[in-house]
């Protein structure tokens, strides 16, 4: 029984670090920006797609095509919000970037459509079959990259807000843009950099995930309504609290598995969902909430 | 003397609502010069134009001689003009020294120099110092106030622009923050202040502006500005001379 509930736990934090890498960029961007990225999660599906040709057509290894996945999320953060996002910022409409947003998310589904067709690919990495035992549990190495990368990710992200000059900046300009402007930052240089650091997550964790999902153009978009949820009861913007929130969901996700039915994992995640709402709509940890970012 | 700061003709609008016509201010090096008028007069908004947080429909801003009315506020503050927000403005999940630091923004590829003007800093607002670790918006209203000028000080600034320092502040407290306005400005840095305390701008200051709905009423040294009947009357109260 004590096997069964570690084994769980384990199984927990791998996918729970994976909802984390795909949460963090979408709260990074709501406490900057104030704004829900809906095409997060085509840049998730575009990270998937970038890892499983990097492995499957050039031949290179998994860890290269994570790579991959992480510079063309990057990459394509910054391409969309240079020449959709920012011009329309630019104009100080509230409602233009938001709808951009889900005019992006569908132009690069049906774009990847086109060009890859819904017929879902199988991405297979040398690193799924090869099972390691500690003792009576067992971890794939798969899994044990998984939560290498995530955590070192989390924990690079978290140095970097908290203690280099650009993170404090970044943190600035969550609060209060005009007053960073006037201490010489310029705000829309660390929105870009925020929607690079944001996007290259998306990509990685798309390399991550993509041996679990059904490989699709449409596949970031079941990951991403349980980012969102984690996004809410993390409290929006705030990134202990994402952090927090995402395990949970992992956790809630794999005991569900194992002691319910795994039919019944989104009615547990939702219904958590709607009870922060209600209970406490500012997030799990509401004291800390002004901490945006 | 030469002339630090020149604005000439400033229109300002809020959409279509007019909050200032034709303002033409100057400040010298090393001058302390104060915006005086009511609530609505328009001195925040000439401040604001000045740190280029909002654009003059008309009129031109000129610093050390060169035109910057078209540039973006974080570009005016490394020519070397800082404003001070009304409402101070300190971002209240930062620390105190993340506060300062951030005020050394430009100077943030030299960690020892951004060091060097925090300890400065310090020095100046000792009570800052004890609160290093704190976050900002554990502060009292006057230790965000120095924490303000002190973040505004970081960057070294030519031009200190000041929005309401005294605003919501006790009488002791408001005594300790305009001598550190004089003793900045004694180390040369020019300093531009709006002020609803009328008296006491006009004993800190060497010239002013009386604004009243948007427009430049009454100019001049401050002395003489005392004297005026119509801004004792408006602004001093009459008993006071």
């Amino acid at each position: 029984m004590i096997s069964i509930v570690l084994q769980q736990g384990i199984n927990g934090i791998v996918i729970g670090s994976l909802y984390v890498l795909v949460a963090l960029g979408l709260t990074l961007i709501y406490g900057v920006l104030v704004q829900i990225n809906f095409a997060h999660a085509d840049i998730v599906t575009l990270g998937a797609f970038a890892a499983y040709a990097t492995t499957h057509f050039f031949g290179e290894s998994y860890v290269v095509g994570i790579a991959a996945a992480l510079i063309a999320g990057a990459a394509l953060g910054w391409l969309v919000n240079a020449t959709i996002f920012s011009p329309l910022r630019e104009r100080g409409s509230e409602l233009l970037p938001l709808i951009a947003t889900i005019g992006v998310s569908i132009m690069l589904q049906n774009a990847m459509l086109a060009l890859l067709g819904p017929i879902p690919y199988a991405f297979d990495t040398p690193y799924s079959n090869h099972v390691l035992r500690l003792g009576g549990l067992f971890l794939t190495v798969q899994n044990m990259l998984i939560i290498v990368v995530s955590s070192a990710s989390i924990i690079l992200l978290y140095g970097f807000m908290r203690f280099t000059f650009l993170g404090k900046a970044l943190r600035a300009v969550a609060q209060d843009r005009e007053t960073a402007g006037l201490l010489g930052i310029n705000s829309n240089q660390l929105i870009m950099l925020t929607f690079v650091i944001a996007s290259a997550l998306a990509g990685m964790s798309g390399a991550l995930l993509g041996p679990v999902l059904v490989l699709t153009p449409f596949a970031g978009t079941s990951v991403i309504v349980k980012a969102f949820a984690i996004v809410i009861i993390g409290g929006f913007g705030n990134i202990e609290g994402t952090i927090i929130a995402g395990l949970l969901v992992g956790f809630i996700e794999s005991f569900t598995t194992q002691f319910l039915d795994p039919g019944l994992i989104d009615i547990v995640v939702f219904a958590l969902l709607l009870l922060t709402l209600a209970v406490r709509p500012t997030g799990l940890i509401a004291d800390k909430r002004e901490e945006n970012v | 003397m030469t002339v630090l700061l020149a604005t000439t003709g400033l229109d300002i609008s809020y959409g279509k609502v007019v909050a200032c016509r034709d303002i033409s201010i100057d400040v010298a090096e090393g001058e302390i010069v104060t915006l005086i008028g009511a609530n609505g007069a328009g001195k925040s908004t000439t401040l604001r134009a000045i740190a280029g947080v909002i654009k003059p429909r008309t009129g031109v801003i000129l610093f050390e001689g060169r035109d910057i009315t078209a540039l973006p506020s974080h570009e005016r503050s490394r020519l070397g003009i800082a404003l001070v927000p009304e409402g101070r403005h300190v971002f209240s999940n930062l620390t105190v020294r993340e506060n300062l630091e951030l005020g050394g923004f430009k100077y943030r590829k030299d960690h020892a120099r951004v060091r060097t003007l925090v300890d400065a800093m310090f020095a100046m607002f000792t009570r800052l110092r004890e609160r290093a670790g704190q976050k900002a918006g554990t502060l009292s209203g006057g230790e965000q106030q120095m924490l303000a000028l002190g973040r505004a000080m970081m960057s070294e600034p030519r031009l200190l622009c000041l929005d309401e320092p005294s605003l919501g502040l006790a009488p002791l407290i408001v005594q300790d923050i305009f001598r550190t306005i004089s003793s900045i400005n004694a180390g040369g840095t020019s300093v531009l202040l709006v002020e609803q305390n009328a008296r006491y701008a006009l004993q800190i200051a060497s010239r002013g502006y009386v604004l009243q709905t948007g427009s430049i009423t009454a100019s001049g040294r401050c002395d003489q500005l005392r004297e005026d009947t119509r801004v004792q009357e408006a602004y001093l109260g009459r008993m006071s001379t």
